[in-house]
């Protein structure tokens, strides 16, 4: 929420100085308004109370992007996919043992910026950090803001689509360095995003978060049995660290049906241990499990 | 088989880093560009919506120099670790006024390229329109702007010829093992203290001492020798949609902590204005994530009144790598911002209705008339 302020006075010969000051005290009241708001000052029973401290910059945001790469890993649709346009209200209980869950409500944007859809998606989540540790717990709900089966035509438009691409793909990397898709190839981008969304929900922790950055290389795309076989090193973005992480994706899809990824992702960071390397999988959307 | 891969993954990442060459094996991870740079002679002709490798920006600013004379100069700033020179424009129109300097730097960070491309346009949109547009003409009479399109040059060709998502320098560190020092980590402010590393490998490497780099060295030696009369401090990122005040380094505020947030969401609002686009308005350390050596807060530091982070387009969905289609429209709404903040910067400084420049004496009996007013 934006600071109210008044507008600026006509200026005189002492400028806008003395208005600066009468507004001093209001911004300041309302930045710590805003920044206790959020964070449920009132303070749930169990909860001992939060320190700015403990309390990593941009929690809400943390959270509210966790809750949408869970969404859109679960919605298993390229053709419906989010992304975070702004956290309307949220609260944060810390547990200093175990973790922080955080209660949010935020909007959502279309993630394709080509279609030409106002809709403001909006969702509600439950997300439970554990400390340290990556793979939050996520509740999430979103308004529908596209009938299920006008999704799954979306979505088997896509696939025909894919299913007509020339194999094997010669392409490089996607976007190239001027950040240019060939519209041939965009869906593409979206079934690796989907597939990357699983990842970064899993490597999510308080403090770390991604992006992804660019499909560095498509190893394999091909269609088993009808769904298809998508095999590819994604370089995903991790904030605070800055650093890039390549990961090798390895999903399957068919509209409609669940998303299966397997993937292994490489931490440069300790080049000593060989074991510094993550991998997951899912065959299902997950049941959620209770936190 | 998948340890073993991932030995195989991490050799074919470290042995060419090390030895500083890129060869084919550094592909599979860094997409290695085959762009060919385009010929091109006239700044007629000069694309302000395509990116531009080093060489092309080079040319540009002598070419922009030549063509509007008594206006801009090209200044020699310092060099680089790699021995590039580093220069930046003045933008100065000829005056009997003692003038207050505006400070712009891009590229610090290499994979932003988005920073650089709004250098250019900015440079290009004061030149094309100071003669007509009153607004900008009006700003030239008191301040003069300096532009620096790239800070960091030899990481930003790094990123053309070899690793498009480099961020770093490229200096040597550990006998040739590791490469590059985050430059904006290198300032001396609280030098690695918080948010930022001292193993070389890591990608916020804060250097082997403040002000260790070349390129650090260069900016702050100039920045500090003016820094009397440098009124703001704007240093270009991306990405992430945010207007940063200082700290990074601390969550304390600055002493113009309010004023600095009123500015910025004016211009965050004029910015949303120009295409809808978001800004969030704030300090690093609250919005953002601790980082110390920041050359915003160091400005900030010496004494330089506005100094502002800006983070330009997008918000991740490309992150570092914005379609060149999106050049436009990121640099209209963010020269509608940076106009913004130096309006404020200008009536705060330089009253249009007289010529009477805000002293110290006529801020205190400013103060008291307003307290009067209040009680």
């Amino acid at each position: 929420m934006p600071p109210r302020r008044q507008p600026p006075p006509a200026s005189g010969p002492w400028g806008p100085r003395p208005a600066v000051l009468l507004l001093a005290p209001l911004l300041l009241l309302t930045q710590q308004g805003v920044a206790a708001a959020p964070v449920g000052a009132e303070g749930p029973e169990d909860s001992p109370g939060l320190q700015d401290a403990e309390f990593p910059s941009g929690l809400l945001q943390q959270a509210a992007r966790a809750a949408l790469h869970f969404f859109n890993f679960r919605a298993g649709s390229p053709s419906a996919l989010r992304v975070l346009a702004a956290v309307l209200e949220g609260r944060a209980t810390v547990n200093p043992k175990k973790g922080c869950q955080v209660d949010l409500v935020f909007t959502t944007d279309h993630y394709n910026p080509e279609v030409g859809e106002e809709h403001l998606g909006k969702c509600s989540a439950r997300v439970f950090f554990r400390n340290q540790k990556p793979r939050p717990a996520i509740n999430v709900t979103c308004t529908r803001l596209i009938e299920k089966n006008k999704r799954q035509e979306e979505d088997y438009l896509l696939y025909k689509h894919m299913k007509q691409l020339k194999t094997p793909l010669d392409v490089t990397s996607i976007p190239d360095s001027h950040g240019h898709i060939d519209p041939s190839l965009r869906p593409i981008w979206d079934l690796a995003f989907l597939g990357s969304s699983y990842v970064m929900w899993e490597k999510t922790t308080q403090f770390l978060h991604y992006y992804m950055a660019q499909i560095s290389s498509v190893n394999q795309w091909k269609t088993n049995d009808d769904t298809i076989d998508f095999d590819y090193t994604v370089l995903l973005h991790e904030f605070s660290t800055q650093e890039i992480i390549p990961c090798r994706i390895h999903l399957g899809w068919y509209p409609g049906k669940p998303l299966k990824v397997k993937y292994h992702c490489q931490e440069l960071q300790t080049p000593e241990e060989a074991s510094g390397t993550e991998e997951g999988s899912a065959v299902a959307p997950t049941e959620l499990n209770n936190f | 088989m998948k340890p073993l891969l991932g030995t195989l993954y991490l050799l074919g990442i470290l042995v060419p880093e090390g030895l500083g060459y890129d060869g084919s094996l550094a592909q599979t991870r860094r997409g290695i560009l085959e762009e060919t740079v385009s010929p091109w002679r006239s700044l007629d002709t000069y694309s302000y919506t395509k990116y531009h490798p080093m060489e092309e920006i080079y040319q540009w600013m002598v070419q922009i120099t030549e063509k509007y004379p008594g206006v801009v100069t090209q200044h020699f700033l310092g060099m680089t670790y790699e021995t590039r020179p580093m220069y930046y424009l003045k933008i100065s129109q000829p005056s009997a006024n003692h003038k207050k300097i505006i400070w712009m730097d891009c590229g610090i960070h290499a994979r932003e390229w988005i920073a650089p491309a709004f250098c250019q346009w900015f440079v290009k949109e004061i030149l094309q329109n100071y003669k007509d547009n009153p607004r900008i003409g009006r700003l030239l009479r008191n301040l003069d702007f300096y532009v620096l399109p790239v800070l960091n040059i030899d990481g930003y060709v790094y990123t053309w010829t070899t690793d498009r998502l480099w961020r770093k320098s490229r200096s040597s560190h550990n006998n040739g093992t590791c490469f590059g020092t985050d430059l904006n980590r290198n300032f001396n402010v609280a030098w690695c203290s918080i948010g930022a590393s001292k193993d070389c490998h890591e990608l916020t490497f804060c250097g082997t001492g403040p002000v260790s780099e070349p390129e650090t060295k260069a900016v702050s030696s100039f920045v500090e020798s003016q820094k009397e009369s440098i009124v703001c401090f704007l240093t270009m990122h991306s990405y992430g949609q945010l207007i940063l005040t200082p700290y990074g380094y601390t969550k304390n505020k600055s002493s113009n902590h309010e004023e600095l947030i009123q500015v910025g969401q004016k211009a965050a609002n004029a910015l949303k204005k120009k295409h809808g686009t978001n800004y969030r308005v704030g300090s690093s350390a609250d919005i953002l994530y601790t980082t110390s050596g920041s050359s915003r807060d160091w400005a900030r530091d010496i004494g330089i009144p506005f100094s502002y982070t800006f983070e330009l387009r997008d918000n991740g969905t490309y992150g570092f790598i914005l379609p060149a289609s999106q050049i436009q429209a990121t640099c209209e709404e963010t020269m509608e911002a940076v106009l913004s903040v130096l309006d404020d910067v200008y009536e705060k400084y330089w009253d249009s209705n007289s010529a009477v420049k805000m002293t110290s004496r006529a801020m205190v009996l400013g103060l008291l008339v307003s307290f009067r007013s209040v009680f």
